[in-house]
């Protein structure tokens, strides 16, 4: 089974649910998918963690063998390729990869080359099983990384929680496109409630079964009355603490202590009725 | 000489569009023959890469010298790759700016 967490917007919670969560669920896999600036391993502390490179392909050109008919340049749907005074140009952070120019080529002309896209990071943190994906510095896209994680976790048993980039992007429906159920976590704010709005309408395209966490919950009823008319099943509300906001930004666990346990542990029950259902 | 400029309207009595790659139109003027011609960016709604595709159309056009108030990073690589001199464009219409430009009133980028 897999939970994939998401917001709209960043900052709201996100990777302290899908920490705790897949703390508190036994036999659990967490997948930090927010490859732009992963931030799971702050929590999940790994000494010696393995280390694997992503590697994505791009074009390369052989201007010898070029005619410069532009086939490719025109096919490429992300402008990754130009026709620039007489040859064509590569630009590889726009590269989707997806090989089409070097198949539109009449000539042979195009092959692809491998580049390191960036790297995953796999280990164990006591029961839990930890994936973490990180993108180069200078890379436009994360996709091919977020794919590569979702693949080494698609034939498993456990559950897995997916800890989504923040957004409605290309990044965010490649984590959330396995997911059997989706937690969507706002806060109550303009910017938070339109932001929800925004990844509810793409997870009900993708038709994804969902809940909804409301984090630093205050008298603002803006997301609890949203979700009463959307008809979203509320998960939990978290309170605006002091002491577990200090905890989460110190790096520890807020599920290890007494107090903040039931919070994430009736989440779970919950998820578990509602996916069986 | 020919000069390009992205605009928001077409012709020389727009005003000179603040998005380059994102433009709805190119004002492509030839100074030799004192005439100015109007093509529609067709890339401007891409996902992406506009700008690579505004700096090969800029290229292509024979361009000698860009006006425009910004260039991203990737299309300024190109643009100057090509040898094409970038000025800094007023908020003034393209006419102006085509004037100020032969009077060396334009800031090089």
């Amino acid at each position: 089974m897999q939970i994939a967490v998401l917001s709209g917007k960043g900052g709201t919670g996100k990777t302290l649910l899908s920490v705790n969560l897949s703390y508190l669920a036994k036999n659990s896999i967490y997948v930090d998918c927010d490859v732009e600036e992963p931030n799971g391993l702050l929590y999940y502390k790994i000494p010696n963690i393995e280390t694997n490179d992503v590697l994505t392909l791009y074009p390369v050109i052989d201007h010898n063998a070029c005619d410069g008919c532009q086939k490719c340049t025109d096919f490429c749907k992300f402008n990754a390729l130009a026709f620039i005074l007489g040859k064509v140009r590569v630009f590889k952070e726009l590269c989707h990869s997806c090989g089409g120019c070097s198949l539109v080529c009449p000539l042979n002309a195009i092959t692809e080359k491998e580049k390191k896209l960036g790297s995953i990071k796999h280990g164990f943190y006591e029961d839990t099983e930890v994936y973490s994906g990180e993108m180069n510095i200078g890379e436009e896209s994360g996709v091919s990384i977020i794919k590569e994680l979702l693949n080494r976790v698609s034939n498993t048993d456990k559950t897995v929680f997916i800890d989504s980039p923040p957004g409605n992007g290309c990044s965010v429906m490649e984590s959330i496109s396995q997911a059997d159920y989706c937690i969507l976590v706002a806060e109550p704010s303009i910017f938070g409630l339109h932001n929800l709005n925004m990844v509810y309408e793409l997870t009900r395209k993708f038709n994804k079964k969902i809940g909804l966490v409301i984090n630093k919950a205050s008298n603002d009823s803006i997301i609890y009355d949203y979700a009463k008319e959307k008809q979203i099943e509320i998960l939990a509300q978290i309170p605006m603490d002091l002491e577990l906001g200090e905890m989460n930004s110190n790096g520890e666990i807020v599920a290890k202590n007494d107090k903040f346990r039931p919070i994430f542990e009736s989440i779970l029950n919950k998820i578990d009725e509602e996916v069986q259902s | 000489m020919i000069i390009t400029i992205p605009t928001v309207t077409s012709g020389e009595k727009s005003f000179v569009s603040d998005r380059f790659g994102r433009c709805n139109f190119f004002y492509v003027y030839d100074t030799e023959i004192k005439l100015g011609k109007v093509y529609t960016n067709i890339h401007k709604d891409g996902q992406g890469g506009v700008g690579v595709k505004a700096s090969e159309f800029v290229i292509n056009q024979k361009t000698d010298v860009l006006i425009t108030p910004r260039v991203g990073s990737k299309s300024i690589d190109i643009i100057r790759d090509a040898n094409i001199k970038i000025y800094e464009a007023t908020n003034e219409i393209v006419k102006t700016n085509i004037e100020r430009f032969l009077n060396n009133e334009l800031k090089e980028l």
